[in-house]
């Protein structure tokens, strides 16, 4: 008897629950792919199409899983655009010179080292990460530029292997991994959402608060420097941009982060995240196929930018939100 | 058992101006249960937490087997076996229940930086199991699970290593008689294998019962440590209240009729998890004083009747018929409520007190939506005036106010808006006795001016020195009412709040 109460519990806790999310991402992919196969039939959503809109959106969620980090603990960073093309601008640069080992290390490197700069300026200068990486991402995208020398950085075309399957699935894929075994088996996991869920107790309880902020800033910076180096095998080249032009990078990847933690209380954020950049990617190349102009598109990412973010962000009644 | 563990030298804490602690010495034997009693504010709580390195010390030392106590959060205290389960929530949301309960102390599954996730669960159900409770699953996130059950993860999260100090802050409130007795069965197993409880409590015959001696706490010091064996409840109560207030600040009539018109009619007014069925009648140039001890639900219904309260269910009808289901409708018909925290609800501490004062009578001082600068200047000096507010002029930052002052400035706002109901959380809370004196005559003044006053108070003496009426909330209802009168004594109060 007790055995049996037991196996009903594990289902209702943990196996079905988990299945639940993953499903209700699932049924959301194929309403949407439905929706747009039946608007245009011909040029949307074949079994190729979905296989490199897939391979899109694993770029994203790529930088999503770094997001995922930095969300949690009620931090943001909007750096993560100019990150991205300044790790790209380098990895062109040193591919040249070093061949695949530049091309992976120095993004890598670089990104990391953002990331450590972002973190450390906003422990210590004690002001909002959202300010604080607006500043910065200025002074990253100028840095980009003066390195590119007004140039588009082309990579060469021996080196583009991360641009197309299985090289790209499988170092995205390697990523995934790697997010999902810090969130579940390293302490920075459990501290991470600790400190998202009350800095005062994480403190009293001699979590050193300063550091996991850093390692998080360092985590996301990491993983926007492996995405950089699928950017620029996916582009086949990186042009520095300023004015703040590099933001629109961020959006895609904040959105599917977004899925990450509306379905965390499942039990999967990554593969969430996974899943739920895919939707966005469906939704995007649907509108492209349908022909909807730019603009629309734009109207689109905001307008589900905020229909998202409302619907999860259900926050507890009286939290003044700012 | 006369071994001592744990010393307390001198010990003061405090918070800004409050003197919460003041230079508190004592001792704590092996093997000894300590109930530590004292009315609400009376400084037991930021004494264990300083224990607990969960605040920290301004002056004095305590020693741990005769050897300086350096800590710097609860870890540490952990570490040198030190424990506490605090009033609070003290379990963390979005985490699971095992990782809870070794928050803080991952290393021991930590090997080259990979946490053995499965076998902190297996950890977690083991200590589970041996404590009963086993309906609570460790890999399940925290907040599936209700306030006391995440209690009972607290408890194994503080006693599992086997702490030579325990203690527990107000937490047998929030169990059932069920969860209650689950912590007197750990409470004697621990005192059994010698080790020390430092047990805080307001059930008075609880403490009795379970503890060897009793130590109580009145304005941040130490009165007096008895032996629990021959003591009487009515004893201790004395010892916490101590003083039989005799000055004269209080209103000194008696027998005067209230008014039998009602202005405010709060029917079955609930917040779960708060208060419940709560229904009673506001009468024209009354005092009403609510009182309780703190979790008790008297704050919340504060808000719930002003409209300030998420999730309330039940009705509250103004004399006319008007439904008060937001802040701005209570504004608009003439009710004001002062909350219980000062600077964070009631006050915008970093603006001066003119712009404090003027801001929810705006709309009325406008002249074809025009704000005019001399208006302000003059509406906000005129009320500031009227009660004496110690300040330098209006433009003064509020920041720079002393409390008693500061709530002055929330008094004058409302007077300003000429509001016929006021609500009042705490008027007195952190305030000295002058200032005091000056509040209880306006709120008198005001009473004579046919306004209706609510004072909502954790002091009894202040709720038996000003109201005419006196509900005493108990677990979030109504458990007594009292009528003004002489011979009320707080002991009849207390009787119906534990």
């Amino acid at each position: 008897m007790k055995m049996k109460e037991k196996l009903l519990n594990l289902k209702n806790n943990k196996l079905f629950s988990r299945y639940k999310g993953i499903l209700i991402l699932l049924v959301l992919a194929v309403f949407f792919w439905g929706v747009f196969k039946i608007l245009t039939p011909q040029n949307f959503g074949s079994w190729e199409n979905l296989f490199s809109y897939m391979q899109t959106s694993l770029m994203y969620s790529v930088g999503a899983c770094g997001f995922y980090f930095i969300i949690i603990m009620g931090l943001f960073d909007f750096s993560l655009g100019a990150n991205i093309v300044l790790s790209g601008i380098l990895a062109c640069i040193f591919s040249y010179q070093f061949g695949y080992f530049g091309l992976i290390i120095a993004p890598i490197i670089c990104g990391t080292l953002i990331g450590l700069i972002n973190g450390f300026l906003y422990t210590r200068l004690k002001i909002p990460s959202i300010i604080v990486t607006i500043g910065l991402l200025l002074i990253y995208e100028s840095l980009g530029s003066v390195i590119a020398g007004g140039k588009v950085q082309i990579l060469d075309k021996q080196y583009q292997i991360f641009g197309s399957s299985p090289a790209n699935i499988l170092l995205a894929f390697f990523v995934f991994f790697l997010a999902s075994v810090l969130l579940k088996y390293t302490k920075i996991g459990t501290y991470t959402y600790a400190i998202g869920s009350n800095e005062f107790i994480a403190k009293s309880m001699g979590i050193n608060v300063n550091k996991y902020k850093i390692i998080a800033f360092m985590l996301l910076g990491f993983f926007a420097g492996v995405m950089s180096i699928l950017a620029v095998s996916y582009g086949t080249s990186m042009a520095a941009a300023t004015g703040m032009a590099t933001m629109s990078r961020n959006f895609t990847p904040i959105m599917g982060c977004f899925f990450g933690v509306a379905f965390k209380k499942y039990g999967s954020p990554i593969l969430a995240i996974v899943i739920g950049e895919f939707i966005i990617t469906i939704i995007f190349n649907g509108f492209v196929a349908i022909g909807a102009p730019t603009t629309i598109q734009n109207v689109v990412t905001g307008a589900a930018l905020l229909i998202i973010v409302a619907l999860t962000a259900r926050t507890v009644k009286g939290v003044i939100v700012k | 058992m006369s071994e001592v563990i744990l010393r307390a030298d001198s010990i003061s804490k405090s918070f800004g101006i409050t003197k919460a602690v003041k230079n508190v010495s004592m001792s704590f034997q092996k093997g000894e249960v300590r109930g530590l009693i004292g009315e609400n504010g009376s400084g037991k709580s930021t004494f264990v937490s300083m224990l607990c390195g969960i605040y920290t010390i301004d002056r004095g030392q305590f020693y741990l087997n005769g050897e300086e106590l350096k800590i710097r959060n609860q870890v540490e205290a952990n570490n040198k076996g030190i424990s506490i389960i605090v009033q609070e929530m003290g379990t963390l949301s979005g985490l699971t229940v095992a990782e809870n309960i070794f928050l803080g102390h991952e290393d021991r599954f930590v090997k080259y930086g990979i946490k053995n996730t499965s076998s902190m669960i297996k950890e977690a159900e083991r200590l589970l199991k041996q404590f009963g409770f086993d309906k609570i699953n460790p890999t399940a996130m925290i907040d599936y699970y209700s306030f006391e059950e995440r209690k009972l993860v607290e408890i194994v999260k503080a006693t599992y290593f086997s702490p030579q100090i325990f203690v527990i802050d107000e937490t047998t409130t929030a169990l059932s008689k069920q969860g209650r007795e689950e912590l007197y069965k750990i409470l004697n197993q621990i005192k059994s294998e010698g080790n020390t409880i430092i047990f805080i409590s307001h059930d008075l015959l609880e403490v009795i019962k379970y503890a060897d001696n009793i130590s109580v706490f009145r304005d941040g010091e130490l009165i007096d440590t008895v032996p629990s064996q021959n003591v009487e409840e009515d004893e201790l109560k004395k010892l916490m209240v101590g003083r039989k207030l005799t000055s004269s600040y209080y209103r000194r009539d008696y027998g005067k009729p209230v008014s039998d018109e009602v202005v405010l009619s709060v029917r079955d007014v609930s917040v779960p998890g708060q208060i419940e069925d709560i229904s009673f009648d506001l009468y024209k140039g009354e005092i009403l004083g609510i009182g309780g001890i703190s979790g008790a639900g008297m704050h919340e219904l504060g808000k719930a009747i002003c409209g300030a309260s998420f999730y309330r269910k039940g009705k509250v009808i103004l004399y006319n018929g008007t439904e008060i289901n937001s802040i701005s409708t209570a504004i608009k018909n003439g009710i004001a409520y002062a909350s219980r925290d000062r600077d964070v609800e009631s006050l915008v501490i970093n603006d001066s007190i003119r712009n404090n004062i003027c801001l929810p009578s705006l709309s009325d001082l406008m002249v074809r939506n025009i704000i005019s600068d001399r208006a302000l200047n003059k509406f906000a000096k005129d009320n500031a005036d009227l009660i004496n507010i110690k300040m330098e002029g209006i433009n003064q930052f509020v920041s720079n106010l002393s409390g008693g002052n500061r709530q002055k400035v929330v008094l004058a706002r409302w007077l300003g808006k000429n509001s016929d109901i006021i609500i009042l959380d705490s008027p007195t809370r952190g305030i000295d006795v002058k200032v005091k004196a000056d509040i209880y005559s306006i709120l008198s003044d005001l009473k004579r001016k046919n306004k209706s006053i609510v004072i909502i108070s954790e002091e009894m003496l202040e709720l038996i020195g000003m109201s005419d009426r006196i509900l005493i909330l108990k677990k979030g209802r109504i458990s007594g009412e009292f009528f003004r009168d002489k011979d009320l004594s707080e002991e009849d109060l207390i009787a119906k709040m534990v």
